[in-house]
């Protein structure tokens, strides 16, 4: 379905990524996993647009995305790094993405229980209903694709669990996910495929059978088998 | 409603109810009313002798002498505040990340840059008509409105205020956060002022053939009620530029992004070049203060191949006279002329001389007058021209205001100001005012 082939990007004279390739399938949850500086954040900038690679090329269903106008109408993108307009009062941010989006989803909206905080200033909210109202604006749409950088991050367990269950639903209903997650208990949760990062590789990726297979079937967790394919 | 008109919605909430754009508009407002009140208040104290001396009335003018300091108090807040109001704009969405929420939507960069153009000139529009109730007290005390001289003013600072906006969006464009795009917009607006000073101070000729195209410069056509076509486009350009830089700038998908700025920057300076040589310059005050009479502009246009070198400091206040009083008309009259501003030791040797040539024949002068100028490039041309009956009909407009003003400091000082509170306590205490009320 998606299909990254030699993405290279420098910054200066340091290579951020090196010819990472690796194929989506169609209704997966992808998980990029890595430690901090891997390159997480960068890669799924270059997927959504967001920054051009210095080499490689980014294909849906064997079309070449060139544009970002393009990968607009197939991907939804929620970036780490995102402070929704703390000046609204949430409701109005909610009202402007339905008007202009002219879709509105109350499953969503109940499920981040965003009505509890809907007449609250966004710069108010804790972080937690901050990234609540982060994700309300990357999966308020019904594209293809979905990718959000740390979408866990200020989470406590019983709303990680819920949103969790929220992204299985959206995912069985056809939607692809590619999540970048740092606390790999997390990802095993709810990801089917995992790619691996560090210093800007592509270390392995796989299902978590095919990693237990390469990295021993005694690697019981996607932990060990992170250190191990490190190390 | 269309995804744009939302988008400009928002965009035009953003800017009104911003806490920088409130404490504008309470600044204007004390500035604005502080400055026609002491407009109105000079305008008046002079006007004493002129109600009954009609040759003395003839040079009261209600625009240069009411609403051109009214208004220029707005040229000192649109230079140095109006770039923290708009800076956020766009600087706010990049330190947030919100051009990422923004582009995912169905808006395009054009969407959004045009958006916040358009917000920002609805803000402008907000500020010219808080200068509105100063008009309507004149009129309502007898005062004389010159409509079309009134216009150009206004249309000047709009324009102004667009240029300002385009800096401070390009420079929002270029740096990551707002303080140092603040401080750069500041650095290229006071630039022109730099210039303007170092072009008066005769630091070199460069600067001097460079101030001629300062903004401070060009706006002084509108102040002066020339309705200068080659000022609009020198606006319309200028602003156009910043406009184009900001947009490619902002696109963060945009590949070979050098390519593009350096075409912009070519076909910016080539326009430049083309409006330069384009000269339409009307007066439009009521007096024809910018002009000539009109046998002495006949016989000028006659004249050809005119150059002036004039052995004077541009800060001298003969200088400044001789240039409101004859050159600025003669710029309305015929653009081939070539001024020549000397320095260095020629400028020592011959100060305060005028040396007037066409066609290799010379003639000088110390005097700046009109009456020994005219007979010198006619006698130099060949032209016997009739300087006519240079009398203007224009019969002035003094005004001995008698009555208390404190309308104006209720209106300025005190009822816009608290619209403004008003404003935003609503804005930001809404949910509040809902619960208890």
């Amino acid at each position: 379905m998606l299909k990254i082939s030699n993405i290279t990007k420098r910054h200066f004279r340091t290579i951020a990524l090196n010819k990472v390739s690796f194929e989506v399938s169609e209704a997966s949850i992808t998980g990029i996993i890595g430690p901090n500086g891997a390159g997480k954040s960068t890669l799924l900038d270059i997927i959504a647009g967001f920054q051009n690679p210095d080499e490689g090329e980014i294909s849906f269903n064997d079309v070449p995305l060139m544009l970002f106008k393009e990968k607009r109408n197939i991907l939804s993108y929620m970036p780490e790094h995102l402070e929704i307009y703390p000046d609204y009062y949430v409701a109005d941010f909610i009202r402007f993405i339905h008007q202009v989006t002219r879709y509105v989803d109350t499953d969503l909206i109940e499920m981040l229980n965003l009505a509890k905080v809907k007449n609250k200033k966004i710069r108010y909210l804790s972080k937690g209903y901050q990234q609540r109202l982060k994700l309300f604006f990357a999966l308020s749409n019904t594209k293809k694709i979905i990718i959000l950088d740390e979408p866990f991050d200020g989470f406590d367990p019983i709303q990680l669990i819920e949103i969790l269950d929220f992204i299985r639903f959206k995912n069985r209903k056809g939607q692809t996910f590619i999540l970048s997650i740092h606390q790999l208990h997390d990802a095993e949760k709810i990801c089917d495929h995992y790619v691996l990062l560090d210093e800007g590789r592509v270390v392995t990726m796989g299902s978590m059978q095919t990693l237990k297979q390469t990295f021993g079937e005694d690697s019981p967790s996607l932990e060990q088998i992170f250190i191990r394919a490190i190390q | 409603m269309r995804p744009f008109f939302i988008l400009t919605l928002k965009e035009i909430k953003d800017t009104f109810y911003s806490k920088t754009a409130l404490l504008f508009l309470v600044l204007v407002s004390f500035i604005i009313g502080y400055g026609f009140l002491t407009a109105v208040g000079l305008y008046s104290e002079q006007s004493l002798s002129a109600v009954n001396n009609p040759l003395y009335a003839r040079g009261f003018e209600p625009v240069p002498g009411v609403f051109g300091p009214t208004y220029g108090g707005l040229f000192i807040l649109f230079s140095l505040f109006l770039p923290f109001v708009i800076i956020p704009l766009i600087s706010l969405e990049k330190e947030r990340n919100t051009l990422a929420v923004l582009t995912q939507l169905p808006f395009s960069f054009k969407d959004i840059l045009t958006a916040k153009i358009t917000a920002s000139f609805l803000f402008l529009l907000f500020v010219l008509i808080l200068t509105f109730p100063c008009i309507i007290l004149w009129q309502i005390h007898g005062g004389h409105i010159p409509f079309n001289e009134l216009l150009l003013l206004m249309g000047g600072y709009l324009l102004y205020g667009m240029f300002i906006v385009s800096v401070s969006f390009f420079s929002a464009s270029l740096f990551e956060n707002t303080a140092n795009s603040s401080i750069f917009a500041i650095f290229l607006i006071i630039s022109s002022w730099l210039i303007d000073f170092g072009s008066n101070m005769n630091i070199s000729p460069f600067l001097v053939s460079v101030s001629a195209w300062t903004v401070t410069l060009v706006l002084k056509y509108f102040e002066n009620g020339i309705l200068s076509f080659t000022a609009v486009m020198y606006f319309v350009l200028i602003c156009s530029f910043f406009f184009i830089l900001t947009y490619i700038l902002l696109r963060f998908d945009l590949q070979g992004k050098w390519k593009s700025i350096s075409s912009t920057v070519i076909l910016f300076l080539l326009t430049m070049f083309i409006i330069s040589h384009i000269t339409i310059n009307i007066d439009i005050t009521e007096s024809h203060r910018n002009s000539f009479s009109s046998s002495i502009s006949k016989a000028l246009k006659k004249v050809h191949g005119l150059e002036i070198d004039v052995y004077m400091n541009k800060g001298d206040s003969r200088f400044a006279d001789y240039q409101k009083s004859f050159l600025k008309k003669l710029d309305l009259v015929k653009n081939d002329v070539q001024i020549k501003i000397m320095t260095g030791n020629e400028l020592k040797k011959n100060y305060g001389l005028f040396v007037y040539k066409i066609n290799g024949k010379t003639e000088k002068t110390y005097s700046n007058s009109e009456e020994e100028i005219f007979p010198i490039i006619f006698k130099l041309a060949g032209i016997s021209a009739n300087p006519g009956n240079s009398e203007t009909k224009y019969p002035g407009y003094p005004l001995v205001v008698k009555e208390n003003l404190s309308i104006v400091q209720y209106i300025y000082y005190l009822l816009i100001p608290l619209a403004m509170i008003l404003a935003f306590v609503i804005k930001n205490f809404k949910s509040t005012l809902i619960r208890r009320f």
